[in-house]
């Protein structure tokens, strides 16, 4: 929860008043309450929440006296004036604050002890600091049923309710799903969503980190913990690559809770998560982690300890028949990156090391153009996404998009095949799947025209389109004020690319025989696109698996290295935006697994020529000297809320490009999301049960039609890599002539019909 | 009642707001006279209609007293209970409605016939004809005494009901 | 047939007046021929200004300076909005206005249009009076049909159009930022002011809001001039104005007086016909029920603005409610509690909160339930609630019974003692 807005009390717009007696200074306009807070005075609020829109003087918590002005004001809707003198403590403020405290007590149920917000909770600290003490009101308090499931992820305990109205201008005004709202008047107001309906929608449980009460609480984490047995460590989450910054609350060793920070990154995600990165944490303990080590032989598999399975991956690597390839999985962290290049330049000299992604030599210029914030979009009068979805791959961005329409008017267009989870908000222009170059003259256009935009792209897209890619760089460059920031596809693959790591080569110098053995790290190529040329360049060769879940990799492995995942390990990613942030051990992890690091470094030694580092920290420090990519970069200076890295140069990775295969004209198009609500933490998470879904082939009813497929029904589709078996959906919204798949369910292999270096993909589509 | 029933009503009032959400209302009363009350199929009609959401359409429903989210009897007997008619004994009416149609004094609520539903109403404008009733939205009438209350909601008992709730 | 008086007089007297010809014929519509042949947008809001016509929707707000508040240079749109929600307990003057004199209203907030360069204006009916509702949709069909509204009224340049829109059951809404937030189709709960309606008001537009009674006074203005108006009563309450007298008195309905002019006792024992036999004057709630109570040593306060705020109470909406000594003052102030109770939007925490505790006191009251320390409690809680909301409702829940318990302190600890069987009602025909 952000209380109070930040305020910059070194701006030069800075005028004088008297707080308390002295003489302050703040920037003019700033809300009262702000600007008391930057100054080291709390006024206490409930209704305020400068994330969620301007101040609506509900809860009427925040009374202060402004000299000449009548009675009391609210102090989160009064800007700071020159020469006002505010008094927040005066006998009438005070008087005025316990007043609203006593009468929102005279209601509340005072059940602490056993609230889950209890401890933690501003309605009782603010009780205790700015209360009169008990309340003398003892009439009967309201009563609801116990708590309603608001949701399968929210209960509801009305009877708490404040009625500040955060979580439902949540839902109107920043999410703008429009389904929670209040209800009935006065003392019978309840917030509530049509009929009692589920609230189910993308961004709901950021409602629980706004209610300032306990009467919106996660149903996986009621009951489970008190707040004095539990620690709560700042992190980042790792399942896309906007960066969210989080805060993981542990007890006993196990992630309980995910939530927005109370200090947000303005930045980044401003406080605010997708209900993904929320709630998939128990996704980490679902079935398919791996417990122990597993090494293969002739004889079959068998489990064993780290130790041994280490012994058995020495073996393997040191029997290998060539050099060894390293491939580093979408989400693999920069420390674990950067041990496997010291690999690769030490123990397993002339190792070729690789990441699991979208060769990023066609997007090189693009990349080096100027580079925006997230934090940015606020300022921007005119918003341009170009390509991509990013509701469903980068969800996140939605909101400060949304906010930037809503709240600013700022314009927002989209471009691209099909409508966005931005259509109520965007004015959209079209581009058939694969056409983007056939729009680009409209919005070079748009963004000659316009003062300072920030433009979005979506890597997968662009990479598909190298002329087009060219031709949006030059169109940025053109504007000198004209901003970007990529909507990528990797929770890493920024931090990968830092490295100077490219995502070809690995491949075709396994498919020639060259390679002896290879190490996955957090990376499943046998799933991935492309996973046929995978599957035939990989052949016999030995596989050493650094490894969270069981996979299509891990399956057919030699060694399996069970590995923590990103809620259990250090490491640092860096996010879309370039901004490199620090991934913090939250739960303990099984037993018989260790951090993707720590094993990088125990191959280093059974190898026999350990790196000079032993722990992240000190790897991180060595990466940064050896790489110019980090710009020299500390665990220090990226602090709790991480720091950018320089843009990379033009021709950075300029070759790391695949074989361009023409897609042809035959068939229909191809167009591949990485949806995090279809990938596997969402799909392995039991909280998010209603994001649950099978992967299927989503086409117009036109398109269906002429395939002779209904709604349901199994449809055989091919391309030139690869074949799938998928249901098909027939969707609104959708293009005539183009079929649409979400990468990465498990279980489903649409990614057979991709090349693994991308590309544009005509498909068939059978019954 | 469907949403193109609505949108064919709204359509001549479009144009005198600037922002279609002023419709919302007109909507819901014009949706809530085929049944008398707003079903859900109405909610959902009128959010469609007028391109707002169920919830949102449903709060400003409930905040207003004249628009029914629950099911209510084929007429609606509003007393007047506020001061000026207080005094001029429409607690005396209240009580002997209630009593007569076996309904909660506390509550007010709907006959077993389900046709008729007696509210308490708070000042309705028309002290002068304290105590005073509304059936529906008709014109206010007063002033009554228990027994001609009683024998007004005879009448509409016997009486047909109305082609259109307008309450 | 209500006795208006004066302004209202003039049309209102023989017979409703609700077909054009029959205005027309009462001498209707000169006034805004006269003004748009005859003065600038400008002089006429000086017009208003000098005639010295205040608000008659309960603050008494000067409508000629509030109309020269609206942004004169302002590229939006701006509106006249009529607020005829009166739900204020006890007053029903605007009903009969509208029901017996709707075009004088129309031709009021046309000039108000055209004073402030609005083209459209919106009358905020409340959804009980669908009667008074229908009686305007008709007479706004009537003057479009004359020209009278419309495109070019009466062939000048001025295009001007009222739409009526009906509320549907909500006191708040009577509010005037409750009423724009329910008239752009929201729940009806107030905003934060600033910005104030005339800036930032419907659609976020410059907004003029004005009540019934005060808009239909502005073509009898126009008419007979500023001066004359002005002339009319006490210098700073210049005017006439309706009061709508209930309760225990003989002759309830509207009466208009100019004011000044009259005193309390008169309207009740004059033009109301006083109480029964035998009775006296217990209490007043002279303004609306969201005033302090007067008592009986008040009757002789003359009915203008300044002196009956110097007598403690507020003119406000001049709806008079009068109970003699047959009834209960704790019984009242409960019924005036349930009634703010029942209409607090809900928005801010000491009304939603505040009224909820004050009617479970005061039930607890009559019942006999309590003791003394409630009262100290129930003073506590007024200054719980008073000066902390968002809006004045809650400050209307306090006033009457604040004010009573002040007045009348022995009715309550004897009602806290014994508690109150309810008393005896002035029935129909008494
Ligand atoms: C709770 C509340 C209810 C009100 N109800 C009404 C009303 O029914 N009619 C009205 O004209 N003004 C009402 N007002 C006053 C309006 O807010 C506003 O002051 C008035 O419409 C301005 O018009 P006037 O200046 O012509 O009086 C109410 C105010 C409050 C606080
Ligand atoms: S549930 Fe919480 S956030 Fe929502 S209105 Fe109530 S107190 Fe506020
Ligand atoms: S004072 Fe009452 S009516 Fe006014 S805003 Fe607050 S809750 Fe609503
Ligand atoms: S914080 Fe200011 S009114 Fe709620
Ligand atoms: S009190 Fe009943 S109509 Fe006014």
């Amino acid at each position: 929860m952000a209380d109070y807005a930040p305020v910059d009390l070194t701006a030069e717009n800075l005028v004088s008043f008297e707080l308390n007696g002295e003489k302050v200074q703040a920037p003019a306009g700033t809300m009262l309450v702000d600007a008391c807070h930057a100054l080291g005075v709390e006024v206490p609020i409930f209704c305020y929440e400068p994330r969620i829109g301007p101040p609506v003087g509900a809860c009427r918590m925040c009374l202060v006296e402004v000299e000449g002005m009548r009675g009391l004001q609210t102090a989160c809707s009064t800007p700071v004036q020159p020469d006002m003198v505010v008094r927040t403590t005066s006998e009438l403020a005070t008087q005025g604050q316990e007043s609203v405290l006593e009468l929102l007590l005279a209601n509340h149920p005072l059940d602490c002890p056993v609230c889950d917000k209890g401890g933690e909770c501003p309605l009782q600290d603010r009780t205790f600091r700015f209360g009169p003490g008990k309340s003398r009101f003892h009439e009967s308090k309201r009563h609801f049923l116990k708590p309603v499931e608001l949701s399968s992820r929210i209960a509801l305990d009305r009877e708490r309710c404040i009625s500040c109205f955060r979580c439902v201008r949540f839902s109107q005004e920043v999410a703008q799903d429009g389904q929670l709202t209040m209800q009935e008047r006065g003392g019978r107001s309840e917030i509530a969503t049509f009929s009692g309906d589920a609230y189910e929608a993308r961004f709901t449980g950021n409602i629980i980190d706004v209610c300032p009460v306990g009467a919106l609480t996660s149903i996986p984490y009621r009951f489970v913990a008190r707040p004095w047995d539990v620690t709560n460590t700042p992190s980042v989450c790792g399942l896309c690559p906007v960066g969210c910054n989080t805060e993981l609350t542990l007890r006993e060793g196990v992630v309980r809770r995910v939530s927005g920070r109370d200090e947000p990154n303005y930045a980044v995600e401003e406080g605010w998560l997708c209900d993904v990165g929320r709630w998939a944490y128990d996704s980490a303990d679902h079935t398919g982690r791996l417990h122990r080590a597993v090494v293969r032989d002739a004889n079959g598999a068998r489990e064993t300890n780290m130790a041994d399975a280490l012994s058995a991956a020495t073996l393997v690597l040191q029997r290998a028949d060539g050099p060894v390839g390293i491939l580093l999985g979408p989400a693999a962290t920069v420390e674990e990156a950067a041990i496997a290049l010291d690999l690769a330049g030490g123990a397993l000299r002339g190792a070729v090391v690789a990441r699991l992604g979208i060769p990023a030599g066609p997007l090189a210029p693009l990349r080096a153009t100027r580079r925006a914030e997230m934090g940015d979009i606020d300022d921007a009068q005119t918003v341009i996404v170009v390509g991509g979805d990013p509701s469903l791959q980068q969800p996140v961005v939605e909101l400060r998009l949304r906010k930037a329409a809503l709240r600013r008017g700022a314009r927002i267009v989209t471009v691209g095949s099909r409508r966005t989870g931005l259509a109520d908000v965007a004015e959209h222009v079209d581009a058939a799947p694969g056409a983007l170059h056939a729009a680009i003259s409209d919005i070079a256009a748009r963004i000659a025209a316009s003062a300072e935009p920030v433009v979005l792209w979506d890597e997968a897209e662009l990479a598909a389109e190298p002329a087009a890619a060219d031709a949006l760089a030059t169109a940025i460059a053109a504007n000198g004020a004209a901003r970007q920031i990529e909507l990528g596809q990797d929770p890493n693959g920024a931090g990968l690319r830092a490295l100077g790591i490219p995502a070809t080569g690995l491949r075709d110098a396994l498919a020639a025989g060259r390679l002896g053995a290879l190490i996955t790290v957090h990376a499943d190529p046998r799933s991935a696109p492309g996973r046929d040329a995978w599957d035939a360049a990989l052949g016999d060769v030995p596989v050493v698996s650094v490894a969270t879940h069981v996979d299509a990799t891990t399956d057919r492995a030699t060694v399996v290295l069970p590995s923590l995942t990103l809620w259990e390990q250090e490491g640092t990613l860096v996010s879309m935006t370039g901004r490199a942030q620090r991934v913090r051990r939250g739960a303990d992890g099984p037993d018989g697994a260790a951090p993707g690091w720590e094993i990088l470094i125990a191959l280093g030694h059974y190898l026999g020529a350990p790196p000079a580092y032993r722990t992240p920290g000190a790897a991180f420090a060595a990466a940064a000297k050896a790489h110019p990519g980090l710009g020299g970069l500390t665990y220090d200076d990226m602090g709790t809320l991480g720091a950018p890295l320089p843009p990379p140069a033009a021709d950075h990775l300029a070759g790391d490009a695949g074989e361009s295969v023409a897609a042809g004209s035959a068939g229909l198009a191809l167009v591949a999301v990485r949806d995090v609500h279809a990938g596997r933490a969402a799909q392995g998470s039991e909280a998010l049960l209603a994001f649950h879904a099978p992967a299927a082939a989503r086409v117009s009813a036109a398109t269906a039609e002429r395939a002779r497929l209904t709604d349901g029904a199994t449809a055989r589709i091919s391309s030139p890599h690869g074949e799938a078996t998928l249901p098909v959906r027939v969707a609104p919204g959708l293009p005539d002539d183009a079929v649409f798949v979400a990468l990465g369910t498990p279980g489903a292999a649409p990614e057979s019909l991709l090349g693994p270096d991308r590309g544009p993909v005509r498909v068939e589509l059978r019954p | 009642m469907t949403a193109d029933e609505i949108r064919a009503y709204l359509e001549p009032r479009r144009h005198e707001f600037a922002d279609p959400r002023s419709l919302v209302m007109p909507a819901l009363k014009y949706a809530q006279t085929t049944r008398g009350h707003l079903s859900r199929e109405d909610l959902d009609a009128v959010a469609e209609a007028t391109g707002f959401t169920p919830s949102f359409v449903e709060s400003v429903a409930s905040f207003y007293d004249r628009l029914y989210t629950q099911p209510v009897g084929n007429r609606v007997v509003s007393v007047c209970i506020t001061l000026s008619c207080m005094l001029r004994g429409s607690d005396e009416v209240w009580d002997h409605l209630c009593e007569k149609e076996g309904i909660d004094h506390h509550h007010g609520g709907t006959s077993a016939d389900g046709r008729i539903t007696i509210q308490e109403a708070q000042c309705l404008g028309y002290c002068d004809k304290a105590p005073c009733i509304q059936v529906d939205a008709d014109e206010t009438l007063g002033p009554f005494t228990p027994d001609s209350a009683a024998a007004l909601v005879d009448e509409l008992r016997a009486a047909p009901d109305p082609e259109e709730y307008w309450r | 047939m209500p006795i208006m008086n004066n302004v209202y007089r003039q049309r209102a007297a023989e017979k409703p007046l609700v077909t054009l010809d029959d205005y027309r014929a009462a001498g209707g519509y000169t006034a805004l021929p006269k003004a748009l042949a005859d003065v600038e947008p400008d002089d006429l809001q000086y017009v208003f200004m000098r005639s010295g016509l205040r608000g008659r929707g309960g603050a008494g707000f000067p409508m000629g300076k509030k109309a020269s508040f609206l942004p004169k240079d302002s590229k939006k749109a701006k509106y006249v909005v009529c607020n005829a929600d009166e739900s204020e307990p006890g007053t029903f003057k605007d009903r009969d206005i509208m029901a017996f004199n709707p075009f004088q209203l129309l031709e009021g907030i046309t000039l108000a249009g055209y004073a402030i360069g609005a083209e459209r204006g919106y009358i905020y009916i409340r959804g009980e009076y669908e009667h008074q509702a229908r009686v305007l949709d008709d007479a706004v069909r009537q003057a479009r049909a004359a020209g009278l509204l419309g495109e070019g009224i009466l062939k000048s340049t001025l295009n001007f159009d009222i739409t009526v829109y009906r509320g549907a059951g909500a006191y708040i809404c009577g509010e005037e930022t409750a009423l724009l937030e329910s008239l752009e189709g929201k729940r009806g709960q107030p905003r934060l002011k600033p910005p104030f309606p005339a800036v930032a008001g419907l659609y976020q537009s410059p907004t003029l809001i004005n009540n019934v009674e005060t808009l239909a006074a502005l073509p009898p203005i126009v008419e007979n001039g500023a001066d004359w108006y002005a002339a009319l009563g006490p210098e700073k309450s210049p005017g006439s104005k309706v009061f709508s007298i209930s309760g225990h008195v003989m002759r309830p309905g509207n009466y208009e007086i100019v004011l000044g002019e009259t005193t309390l006792r008169e309207l009740i024992f004059v033009h109301a016909g006083g109480l029964r036999p035998g009775r006296r004057v217990k209490a007043v709630w002279v303004g609306g029920s969201s005033v302090p109570v007067l008592g009986e040593g008040h009757l002789d306060t003359p009915l203008d603005y300044e002196s009956i705020q110097a007598a403690g109470s507020a003119l406000g909406s001049g709806g008079c409610i009068v109970m003699d000594d047959s009834g209960c003052i704790v019984r009242a102030s409960l019924r005036l509690a349930t009634f703010y109770r029942h209409e607090s939007c809900g928005k801010c925490s000491p009304c939603r909160e505040g009224t909820t505790w004050l009617e479970k006191l005061l039930m607890r009251m009559i019942a006999g339930e309590a003791r003394m320390e409630d009262l100290e409690m129930m003073e506590t809680l007024f200054g719980r609630i008073s000066g902390k909301t968002l809006c004045p409702l809650a400050e209307g829940a306090v006033a009457p019974i604040k004010s009573a318990l002040n007045m009348f302190r022995d009715d309550f600890v004897r009602v806290v003692e014994n508690g109150s069987p309810r008393p005896e009602p002035m029935m129909a025909g008494a």
